[in-house]
């Protein structure tokens, strides 16, 4: 009780003294600008965005590249993709969806085979094996149909094909981005230095070995120029960038 | 804190592992000798009994009522078609089995072992390895990696991949893996040793199949080549350059692979062709011979380093209990026809010698089951298990650890580092890459290598 007391006259006695003594601001000093030359605002509120990968590529899931392929076939089922992919002239291009779950990565509970993470020289093997029955399939759709199939109906090459002769790299340029972006996502021209390049020596030397392998009597279903653009097909098909994210 | 305690431990334990280093230096001298490229033409073959099997049956028989074991008998297994069993009372009435001793005098296993018994004098018997799991994926990976599952997934890489990072990275197939639980895990791995995990071996030869009616082979090559190139130039602009580079290599395998004659070889018609002493129409493993044939050929051909596969069926929960024998039986079979086979096939690159006198094979399986037999006639999972290993580089004629009479848990088999315990499958693991010159701790992070297990 005393202790409170004491307190409260102490506070009584602080600010009687403070009521007594003169109270008052600093004295204002006037803003002076000085005129500068112009120049450029300094950008400070950008922030560079590193927006490269954190961790290596990896494998794109089966079921990711199952469905990718079968939108690629025409939007297709899978029993109705591996119909059109075994096709009725016993070329044993593809069998059957069955051989190819553990190869291509699926987890098959069946069996007690888990998920695969990583690309094996197997399943390397296997997406060739997919990616030629592809694109040799859909050059019998687009480019060797009897009636001719518009480019806009067309699955895959979805561009004229001229007849009889290996295009100029300038006119082979828009045809091969075309097949660029269907499969990797992006125009040719963004991709790396020198694949533009390589991809069209792969086309002139394909267009060249199916030539000289007719003429030499070999029984082969595809004009040079038609297998020139499957090759293109299932080089980009089988393209790691189209495996790897 | 440090306790007394503890530092006494720690004292008594690094006491033991320079003694046991002492022991070793030998054996370190000569597997420094083999590391330095006397590994050269080794071949592994990997088998796991999925389901986990009986080992009162082989390994661990037992054919006594003691503590809770009841043991395997006519009232609870077919013994019709059993070579092995012959008939022994029980106590309490009905008719159990007599012990099989083995050739060579020294194991003695129960009836399951079948034809195996001839070749006792070659096998190194592993008994109560403490599984510490009941759950088949975690057992499998357990018995294949020496690393429980975590959270679902596998946390390290498993033995036919250590061997083939260690000496198979040359070869066209490094490691082909039928239903093997095989994994690839963990840094200091090369790509090209990605286990071919199949559903079957016939698979390789219609993966490799390719119509000749639209280009010609040289086509398919170029376009295989350039992609080759494609990976290449992509890694060298990554940050993590190692994926692709190993694309990189798997395009180059797959060149070799079409390029040689493996589309024949390998189809499961050429196979039982070029073996037909081994049994295809077994009742059992009959499907998994077909497994063992590819094995033979492909070392015979020098394509791989390590085959593995499963044999399955051996989860035998109710009454299917009764066929386990047969099947064990079957698959020890299987086991002695390959190793028949391997004697008689001459060494791809050392000239004079088998293929046997370099192949190492090793069994293994999830966990064993209850020494129980339930209500429904079977047996349930058990945290106990055996392995079977044939290897020049193993001590044979040889049986290690044990179980306890009573109940068959897994018993102490030595004093290890961290002291008295039973042998568990890290040190299993560790011991048999040790055998190979091989660092256990680049693969391994538990383990301890049995020196007595090696052969001398």
């Amino acid at each position: 009780m005393s202790r409170a007391s004491s307190a409260s006259t102490l506070a009584f006695v602080i600010a009687s003294a403070l009521s007594v003594a003169p109270i008052g601001c600093a004295r204002e000093i006037p803003l002076k600008v000085q005129a500068a030359q112009a120049a450029d605002l300094v950008p400070q509120d950008t922030v560079l965005q590193d927006t490269s990968h954190k961790e290596p590529p990896r494998m794109v899931p089966p079921e990711v590249y199952m469905r990718t392929y079968l939108t690629l076939f025409g939007g297709l089922s899978p029993l109705d993709a591996q119909k059109k992919a075994r096709g009725g002239d016993g070329g044993n291009v593809f069998d059957s969806w069955n051989d190819y779950i553990a190869s291509l990565g699926f987890p098959d509970y069946h069996v007690d085979i888990p998920r695969q993470m990583q690309t094996n020289a197997l399943m390397v093997a296997t997406f060739e094996r997919l990616g030629v029955a592809l694109c040799d399939r859909a050059v019998e759709h687009d480019l060797k149909s009897k009636i001719p199939v518009p480019v806009a109906s067309r699955v895959i090459f979805a561009f004229d094909v001229p007849k009889g002769s290996t295009l100029p790299e300038p006119e082979f340029l828009p045809r091969y981005d075309v097949l660029h972006r269907t499969f990797l996502g992006y125009p040719a021209r963004l991709g790396p230095d020198g694949r533009s390049r390589r991809f069209y020596a792969l086309y002139t030397e394909i267009v060249k070995d199916q030539a000289s392998a007719l003429k030499a009597g070999q029984k082969l279903r595809f004009a040079p120029e038609e297998e020139g653009w499957a090759a293109v097909c299932y080089a980009l098909v089988r393209h790691p960038e189209f495996h790897l994210y | 804190m440090t306790t007394r305690r503890t530092f006494l431990k720690v004292l008594g334990a690094t006491a033991l592992a320079t003694a046991s280093l002492g022991r070793t230096k030998q054996a370190w001298a000569d597997v420094a000798a083999l590391s330095a490229g006397g590994n050269d033409g080794e071949f592994f073959l990997f088998i796991i009994a999925a389901g986990g099997w009986d080992v009162t049956l082989w390994a661990d028989p037992r054919n006594e009522s003691v503590g809770i074991i009841n043991p395997a008998s006519t009232d609870n297994t077919d013994t019709a078609p059993l070579k092995k069993w012959v008939d022994a009372p029980l106590l309490n009435g009905g008719k159990s089995f007599q012990l099989v001793r083995a050739k060579g005098d020294k194991l003695v296993f129960g009836p399951g072992i079948g034809a195996l018994a001839e070749m006792g004098d070659r096998l190194t018997l592993v008994n109560g390895l403490s599984m510490n799991t009941v759950a088949h994926p975690d057992g499998q990976a357990y018995s294949a990696t020496g690393r429980h599952l975590q959270g679902g997934r596998v946390a390290a890489s498993s033995i036919d991949t250590m061997v083939a990072n260690e000496m198979g990275k040359e070869q066209l197939l490094p490691a082909v893996s039928v239903r093997f639980p095989s994994s690839f895990v963990g840094e200091n791995l090369d790509r090209r040793v990605v286990p071919l995990v199949l559903a079957d071996v016939g698979t390789i030869s219609r993966t490799l199949t390719r119509a000749q009616m639209f280009e010609p082979a040289q086509t398919r090559d170029r376009v295989t080549a350039m992609l080759s190139e494609e990976a290449n130039d992509l890694a060298s602009r990554s940050a993590y350059p190692d994926t692709l580079r190993g694309m990189d290599l798997q395009y180059q395998a797959l060149r070799r692979m079409l390029g040689g004659n493996l589309l024949e070889v390998f189809s499961a018609e050429a196979l039982r062709k070029n073996h037909p002493d081994l049994d295809y129409k077994a009742r059992f493993a009959g499907g998994s011979a077909i497994n063992a044939a590819f094995a033979v050929e492909a070392m015979k051909k020098n394509l791989v380093r390590s085959v593995s596969f499963a044999i399955s069926g051996f989860d035998t929960h109710g009454n299917n209990y009764r066929t386990q024998a047969q099947l064990q039986q079957e698959t020890f079979g299987l086991i002695a026809d390959t190793l028949k086979l391997l004697d008689a096939a001459p060494h791809p690159t050392k000239t004079g010698k088998k293929l046997s006198d370099h192949t190492h094979i090793m069994i293994m399986s999830d966990f064993c089951r209850t020494p129980q037999i339930n209500l429904g006639g079977g047996r349930d999972h058990y945290p106990n298990n055996s392995s079977l290993i044939i290897s020049p580089r193993f001590r044979r004629n040889f049986s290690f650890g044990k179980t306890d009479a009573e109940q068959l848990l897994p018993a102490p088999a030595k004093k290890f580092a961290d002291g008295e315990r039973a042998i568990s499958p890290p040190d299993l693991l560790a011991t048999f890459v040790h055998a190979f010159g091989v660092n256990p701790r680049v693969y391994l992070r538990d383990g301890e290598v049995v020196p007595e297990l090696l052969a001398s």
